[in-house]
């Protein structure tokens, strides 16, 4: 026992001393994560972002998790799929490539009413088109390249959604 | 202020001064910010028995929520008190939409920590918080719960506490001085604190 001595420590520490060695010892048993505060710090840098960015949560099984929607030696007929999610929105993308076109189209769930923009190396301009009714969209067309896509709602003025890079 | 003269004074005092520099269009002291007063809203959200991973991604929304909304405090002294307020109601929020509110596993684990020969890399505590590790936990469940979120607090909104542990609102303060004397008779026994 080390209370022993005459200069030990006070036997009925008050509230103060007892709740000061309560948060230290919880500090040591359960202290935060190394990157909690770099966490937090990306997050907020991500939230002064002009745009909100969707996250690539699922390729379809073909391509086992290889972010190219396309695959370089694939077959000249073929689809496969690309799925993004976002806090309020998820967004499926399917490609079909027909011979030397692809066609690009997808639903968003919940329907919302998005216009969507497809930016790409391969496209001098942005493709444009809408959200329907049941939630589609679709490119028939579209250029190779590295692209992005852009979810922008123009009735109530939130951040444009964007995905990352994705090759066609 | 004079409710719990703890050092945390000087940490409400620091976050009134970062927080103002932010106000003043200073970015970077939004940083120091978070550096300084994320560790104690890790522990609030916590004692709310969040996996590890929710409770930081409830630490995130919590900073972010003050990103958006941060005009609304108007006193720079009361943003830590804010922030820690947002973390609980956040944490509780979650729990329950989630139905997570069982006791995490590791929390289970970390609870036999000092009585435990600590494998490498483990946490280690000398003897005087060990002796207090072990005396918390003999305490019941909700005034260990309750005196780690007041210990990390230094200034806890009590009726929002009350809510949270399902103890009526004017029992709070009672509470935390019944599970304290818990505490000191269990540390009595134990051979003093």
């Amino acid at each position: 026992m080390v209370n022993e001595q005459p200069t030990g420590p006070p036997v009925h520490p008050d509230d103060t001393t007892l709740l000061t060695a309560i948060a230290e010892v919880w500090a040591q048993v359960d202290p935060p994560p190394v990157d909690l505060v770099d966490g937090v710090l990306a997050a907020i840098a991500a939230e002064d972002l002009e745009f909100e960015l969707l996250t690539l949560v699922e390729t379809d099984g073909a391509l086992a998790g290889v972010r190219h929607a396309a695959p370089e030696d694939g077959p000249d007929t073929g689809a496969w799929m690309l799925e993004y999610e976002g806090p309020d929105v998820r967004i499926y993308v399917r490609f079909t490539r027909i011979e030397d076109r692809t066609r690009l189209d997808g639903w968003v769930v919940p329907v919302k009413p998005l216009s969507v923009q497809l930016r790409g190396d391969g496209q001098a301009e942005p493709l444009e088109s809408e959200i329907d009714e049941f939630g589609r969209f679709e490119f028939p067309s579209v250029a190779a390249g590295l692209s992005r896509l852009t979810f922008v709602d123009p009735a109530r003025g939130s951040k444009p959604r964007v995905t990352p890079p994705f090759w066609i | 202020m004079s409710e719990l003269p703890t050092e945390t004074p000087s940490v409400w005092e620091a976050s009134a001064r970062l927080f103002e520099r932010w106000r003043a269009g200073e970015q970077g002291a939004l940083d120091d910010l978070v550096r300084l007063l994320s560790p104690m809203l890790w522990q609030v959200v916590r004692a709310s028995r969040l996996d590890p991973s929710t409770a930081e991604d409830v630490v995130q929304t919590t900073w972010l929520t003050l990103v958006r909304s941060g005009d609304s405090i108007t006193e720079p002294r009361a943003v830590a008190g804010w922030l820690t307020t947002t973390a609980r109601r956040e944490a509780w929020r979650v729990s329950r939409a989630s139905g997570r509110q069982q006791p995490t596993d590791d929390e289970a684990i970390a609870r036999r920590l000092p009585d435990e020969p600590a494998p490498e890399g483990q946490v280690v505590l000398d003897d005087d918080n060990a002796r207090l590790w072990g005396c918390l936990g003999k305490l019941p469940e909700r005034c260990q719960r309750l005196l780690r979120i007041v210990a990390a607090e230094a200034r806890p909104d009590y009726s929002a506490i009350a809510t949270e542990l399902g103890m009526p609102v004017g029992s709070i303060g009672p509470t935390r001085g019944r599970c304290l004397d818990k505490l000191r008779r269990e540390l009595a026994q134990a051979g003093g604190f």
